[in-house]
């Protein structure tokens, strides 16, 4: 069933309107056109009142001026007619059969309309001035009615539906097309870099489907826009990220270092390359491709031992300095190694902010058909209108969480990753540290 | 380790550099190495040569490392290490459909070429070698069962677990490297982001306390693997 506001009721409207039009139209005219080429012309009933003026002069003068006037207009018109009286008896002399006696009775006033039915051309009536006298005689045929009738008829039939439906199509234009010319228009408009076309305020107001394709037209170019101007900035960082590292090996090998320093100065800065390359790589794939990851169950626990026994090793911190408060039963739905990758992120970025002494910690929280999972360390925390902005590529909040050596990248690929298993990841002050919280579906 | 005298390598890699310096660098370690620079003579000479282990590059001239690999394994199984400057997880995934038995992303040390070169050699020498470790009644090991009995409790070890500390306790003492556990154990490629032997690692763990074994403790050796170490009570 189609929506108050689609365009199917307008359409529907335009096309009953349009039939109902074209009945209506072509009904009137033709009704129209039979009476008006029923009635004999104007130039006829005045001729026929001509003769009934002779006529009249001619009974006046006598039954055989009558005759002879009768005999010659017969002649000249090659019709038959006759002069009666109030009884329909003829005057003068002449004689009447019975068919023409009985005929008498279908005779029409010349100034009404003419019968359609009648196979051969009417009788006429042309009343005459004196007593109810009256001149009948066959119509001629130079003043037959209904001539035009049927090219009249032919036109309404024809010419009119062509007529309106060039109206019809006009409006159906202005209705459908000239909405999608603005569409195109705003596509077009794709093409050209800046990437500022906006939806003109009459698309905008629409609530029909034109309306709709009209707003995913620019939700789509709002999106697009956005992710070329990401992709620059990433750029513009990966760039200058990777000015760091070249620039100390440029000055290492103008420097005079022995041949061993030389060599680990050169693993390291490479080693750094690298790191930023493939986590850059790793934050485009999970950006692009959309990948979709296996879902298994994954025991938390478990996954934390691992993680921590490698962070430990990692930070030379003493064991009790990460720790962990879980249910026995925490396990959640997520590919196991995005979801390592994601925590080991935090965890990294967690044991770089703790000031000495501090410690981090993994807790869980049962939510119906999901667990919340919540690492907080101790640190600084970040300030609240930069919650959001660590999970963006190269965000390093250096002034807020000083003391960094990465690049940034770790909480935006936890995220992805986060993403990916269709979970949610946020992060959360406390009072002190930061908190970092992963939404999984439970087992 | 392993005697590397015996061992026959196919390189096939196009970069000059990196193709003379793995050369130069797998024949001091005692390798033989035949060089290969594009996918059409490397392929012919894997089809004709009896190698140990070829190295193949995905990315190469005229016919690629992964059609190579394609059609190789339509006639031998050869194994073969992928070295991919394409290191994003779609290509891994691709590499291992393909049919190879590992794969390396550049840029990568040599020390960590040979790592994983050894975990696929050793894999090749135990499948020839068959089953040779003897059942251990001491120890309560139990292939048919795969799990493992300690004072009349089962520990209920999954497969996989059972694989890992029998090839652990057959080398007590002996660090494994993860590349050799991945082939031997969980039969696929070691990735840098794959933690599926550490959980497997963590839950014996878990088993072994619970069964208050005590004689063993299964630790890690950063960088390198895992090691099962006896200990005396």
């Amino acid at each position: 069933m189609p929506r108050r506001h689609s365009l199917f009721w307008r359409l529907v409207l335009l096309v009953a309107g349009f039939c109902t039009l074209l009945i209506a139209a072509s009904d009137y005219l033709g009704a129209r056109i039979d009476r008006e080429t029923s009635f004999l012309s104007d130039e006829a009933v005045q001729v026929l009142s001509g003769y009934g003026e002779q006529a009249q002069r001619a009974l006046q003068k006598g039954p055989a001026a009558l005759d002879a006037w009768r005999a010659a207009l017969a002649e000249r018109e090659t019709i038959w007619l006759v002069v009666v009286d109030a009884d329909l008896q003829p005057l003068g002399n002449q004689q009447l059969s019975v068919e023409q006696q009985s005929q008498l009775t279908f005779v029409r006033h010349f100034k009404w309309p003419m019968s359609l039915r009648s196979q051969q051309l009417p009788l006429v009536a042309i009343p005459l001035a004196a007593d109810g006298a009256q001149l009948i005689l066959r119509l001629p045929e130079q003043f037959r009615p209904w001539q035009n009738r049927a090219l009249l008829n032919a036109l309404v039939m024809y010419a009119l539906p062509i007529l309106l439906s060039v109206l019809f199509c006009g409006l159906l234009y202005w209705l459908l097309i000239s909405p999608l010319e603005q569409l195109r228009r705003q596509a077009n408009a794709l093409r050209a870099n800046p990437l500022e076309a906006l939806l003109p305020e009459s698309m905008a107001q629409r609530r029909d489907e034109l309306g709709e394709l009209g707003r995913s037209l620019e939700y789509l170019t709002q999106r697009l826009r956005d992710s070329v101007t990401q992709q620059r900035q990433l750029l513009r960082d990966l760039s200058h990220e990777l000015r760091t590292p070249l620039s100390r090996l440029r000055v290492a090998s103008e420097s005079e270092l022995s041949l061993s320093d030389l060599r680990d100065r050169l693993e390291r800065e490479t080693g750094v390359m690298q790191t930023l390359v493939d986590s850059t790589l790793e934050l485009a794939w999970l950006d692009s491709e959309q990948p979709q990851q296996d879902c298994e169950q994954v025991d938390i626990a478990a996954l934390w031992d691992v993680l921590r026994e490698d962070a430990l090793f990692e930070s030379g911190w003493p064991a009790e300095r990460i720790t962990a408060t879980l249910p026995s039963d925490c396990a959640v739905q997520g590919n196991l190694n995005a979801l390592a990758q994601a925590m080991e992120n935090i965890l990294r970025n967690a044991i770089r902010y703790s000031p000495p002494e501090a410690v981090v910690n993994l807790s869980a929280q049962a939510e119906p058909e999901h667990w919340c999972l919540c690492i907080a360390d101790q640190g600084p925390g970040v300030p609240e209108s930069e919650l959001e902005v660590i999970f963006r590529p190269f965000a390093r909040l250096c002034q807020a969480r000083p003391g960094g050596s990465g690049f940034g990248l770790g909480l935006a690929i936890a995220e992805g990753m986060v993403r990916l298993q269709g979970g949610r990841i946020w992060a959360e002050n406390a009072e002190p540290g930061l908190r970092v919280k992963i939404r999984l579906a439970a087992v | 380790m392993l005697a590397h005298n015996a061992h026959s390598i196919l390189t096939i890699e196009d970069d000059p550099v990196l193709g003379a310096h793995l050369k130069t660098s797998l024949e001091s370690q005692g390798f033989e190495v035949t060089l290969a620079t594009d996918g059409n003579l490397g392929l012919s000479l894997a089809r004709g040569g009896q190698f140990d282990l070829i190295l193949l590059d995905v990315m190469l001239p005229g016919l690629g490392g992964l059609e190579v690999l394609t059609s190789l394994r339509h006639q031998r199984r050869t194994p073969v290490l992928m070295m991919s400057a394409l290191g994003d997880e779609g290509s891994r995934i691709q590499g291992f459909d393909c049919g190879a038995d590992d794969y390396l992303p550049k840029p990568f040390s040599f020390a960590e070429l040979q790592v994983r070169m050894v975990a696929i050699l050793r894999r090749v020498a135990y499948e020839q070698r068959g089953q040779p470790a003897p059942q251990d009644p001491l120890h309560g090991f139990d292939d048919n069962r795969s799990d493992l009995q300690h004072d009349g409790r089962w520990m209920e070890l999954t497969p996989s677990e059972y694989r890992l500390l029998k090839l652990l306790h057959d080398n007590v003492g002996e660090v494994q490297s993860k590349p050799f556990l991945y082939q031997q154990v969980l039969h696929r490629g070691y990735s840098q982001h794959d933690r599926g032997l550490d959980m497997h690692v963590s839950n014996i763990r878990r088993k072994l306390a619970r069964g208050e074994v005590t004689c063993w403790r299964l630790e890690s050796v950063w960088g390198q693997g895992y090691v099962l170490r006896e200990q005396l009570n």
